[in-house]
């Protein structure tokens, strides 16, 4: 019982996490309709930053995120501003297809400049655990969660309240609606884009502090977004936070049960499932 | 120009086909390598480029071919053929079982349902004793880099004839008609269902073939390099660089990128990846259509072809 609520609670640090990675993709993917495939490259090089800022100019990495998603942001708004805004109205193989080629791109550039050795973000108080009953609570990953958990819902109360979030979802819903109200369609296309590798990047971040970081993290992590977006859906940010949870819990349960070697099946099978099931995600609205 | 294709197609295979005569051992292996990938193009053409079903699991195809060969040779000690053929069943099982399901979904949401088929198989696969687990399996080895050469040189002529026919019959128009509308074509009394299932079918057929060549070619197989995505991506990409829906543009997009990236990576392995990922970049960018496209445009458009070309679908 104790081994189980420890799994429990794992798996659910683990899912703030990935509730994180995958906001942005679903951001991106919602409104836009861009499937990022460099996603978890973004992601990667959110680890890289916060972790230069951590070594080199010893910025603690919770407080460093805003700095490397501020980073990511601008890198976000300038790849969308000057290069995918040109093939947006594509056929979707394109833009897939262009994401792919980023993807490459950032992660063999990312080779040459940062070398393939494993990278850790090891603050002072990383190795520490909360013991709360007979469940321990590692300090960094706990924090880590609480970060997430926190983005999530600002991202939510953003997109739900603020002037910006509501011109956000109008566009997802119809762009000549939009523009007919003064919406312009280049600039919140890659503010969004930036949002989204923003995301990214502080995602990278906090993997950064509970794990390891290499150039070839990428695709594992967009695959890994992908899946929880399915399930989350792409409608609101409550979704993919659900998503994340639910699937950090089945991946520690099925790791513990079965063996680690079926996490990846756990969690693409119930990708399938929810795919042929409900198309829309859990929380999702029926079309 | 459209008068000579036929002659040009047929001098172009006779001296494909004398290559293994004239030709190095490293161009001929080369060789094979690129006649394969043409083929895996060829198979995905099928479904993504005539169909406009963006399939990810082309490449669990592959994987069940390459399995077909190594289960039904080494574990079951038949020969080659018995092989291919079971590898051809495994794929028609699956294209047809799985078929019927995924199929049903659309756009970006068919896509990841096959990429997710895709990495489960690998998790699957990985598991099987039969299948040697994630070690994989030893094949008997065969030296006879000719005979591999003519026979994917042959599949890819059975592979781009069955598209030429494609493109000339009911099934190809009703396939075109599901690319351009679904419904429209599904009201128009075209049977959606089978006609995708027979193209995701086909697709299997050739793909699988691909992969029992390769795998009694490398004599090894091991279910990370069986089932590798980046190889599906690679289908795509040639198929998309060539020309998606085009008889001839997926093996010309199979042959220039192989050849760019085997060039390359005899240089530096690094910048070889990051040149081809620019060239995807740049791709899509300018020539979205492909190479198939290039040729019928360009020289009434000129150098404007290009800017017409993002004028198309930018924002």
């Amino acid at each position: 019982m104790d081994l189980l609520s420890q799994i429990l609670v794992n798996g659910l640090l683990l899912g703030g996490l990935y509730a994180v990675m995958a906001l942005g993709l679903a951001l991106v993917w919602g409104v836009l309709n861009i499937v990022n495939l460099a996603h978890g490259a973004f992601i990667m090089l959110g680890g890289y930053l916060s972790w230069y800022l951590f070594t080199v100019a010893h910025v603690d990495p919770f407080l460093g995120l805003p700095i490397t998603a501020v980073v990511m942001f601008g890198l976000g708004y300038v790849l969308q501003r000057g290069l995918l805004n040109l093939v947006v109205r594509a056929p979707m193989f394109n833009t897939l297809l262009i994401t792919f080629g980023l993807e490459v791109v950032i992660t063999y550039l990312a080779q040459l400049a940062f070398s393939a050795d494993f990278r850790t973000i090891n603050p002072p108080y990383a190795g520490g655990s909360w013991q709360i009953g007979p469940v321990a609570l590692p300090i960094a990953r706990f924090v880590a969660f609480c970060v997430a958990i926190a983005l999530t819902l600002g991202m939510w109360v953003f997109l739900l309240r603020t002037r910006l979030g509501r011109a956000i979802r109008a566009t997802a819903q119809n762009l000549v609606a939009a523009r007919l109200y003064g919406v312009e369609p280049r600039h919140l296309y890659a503010v969004t884009f930036g949002l989204g590798i923003g995301l990214a990047g502080a995602a990278g971040g906090l993997y950064g502090t509970v794990s390891q970081v290499n150039p070839y993290i990428g695709a594992a992590l967009t695959a890994k977004s992908f899946a929880i977006s399915i399930i989350g859906g792409l409608d609101n940010p409550l979704g993919v936070l659900v998503g994340g949870l639910f699937l950090g819990i089945i991946e520690s349960l099925t790791t513990l049960y079965i063996g680690p070697t079926f996490a990846d099946v756990a969690s693409f099978g119930i990708l399938l499932l929810v795919l042929i099931v409900r198309p829309s995600g859990l929380l999702g609205k029926t079309a | 120009m459209k008068r000579f294709t036929p002659a040009l197609v047929a001098i172009g295979v006779v001296v494909l086909a004398a290559v293994p005569w004239f030709g190095s051992d490293t161009f001929i292996q080369f060789g094979i390598n690129a006649l394969l990938l043409a083929v895996l193009a060829q198979g995905w053409n099928i479904i993504g480029g005539y169909a406009g079903y963006a399939s990810f699991g082309n490449s669990v195809f592959y994987g069940l071919g390459s399995y077909g060969v190594g289960i039904a040779m080494v574990q079951w000690q038949q020969p080659f053929g018995v092989g291919l053929a079971f590898g051809v069943v495994l794929g028609i099982v699956f294209a047809c079982s799985l078929g019927v399901v995924v199929l049903r979904l659309k756009g970006h949401y068919f896509a990841i349902a096959t990429l997710a088929l895709a990495q489960v198989m690998t998790a699957i696969v990985s598991n099987v004793k039969l299948a040697g687990q994630n070690v994989g399996l030893v094949l008997p080895p065969l030296n006879d880099d000719r005979l591999f050469y003519e026979l994917a040189l042959a599949l890819l002529v059975v592979a781009t004839s069955t598209i030429w026919w494609i493109t000339r019959s009911r099934f190809g128009f009703g396939l075109i008609a599901i690319r351009e509308n679904e419904e429209g074509a599904a009201v128009m009394g075209v049977n959606t269902t089978l006609y995708k299932v027979l193209a995701f079918t086909l697709a299997g057929i050739f793909s699988s073939l691909a992969g029992g060549i390769h795998a009694y070619w490398v004599t090894f197989i091991d279910p990370d390099s069986a089932f590798d995505i980046t190889l599906n991506v690679k289908m795509i990409i040639m198929t998309v660089f060539g020309g998606a829906g085009t008889v001839l543009g997926p093996v010309v997009g199979a042959f220039v990128l192989s050849a760019i990236s085997e060039i390359l990576s005899s240089e530096v392995t690094t910048i070889a990846g990051l040149f081809f990922g620019v060239v995807i970049v740049a791709a899509i960018v300018f020539m979205p259509r492909g190479l198939a496209d290039i040729v019928r445009r360009f020289p009434q458009a000129g150098w404007r072809y290009f800017k017409q070309n993002i004028q198309a679908h930018r924002l």
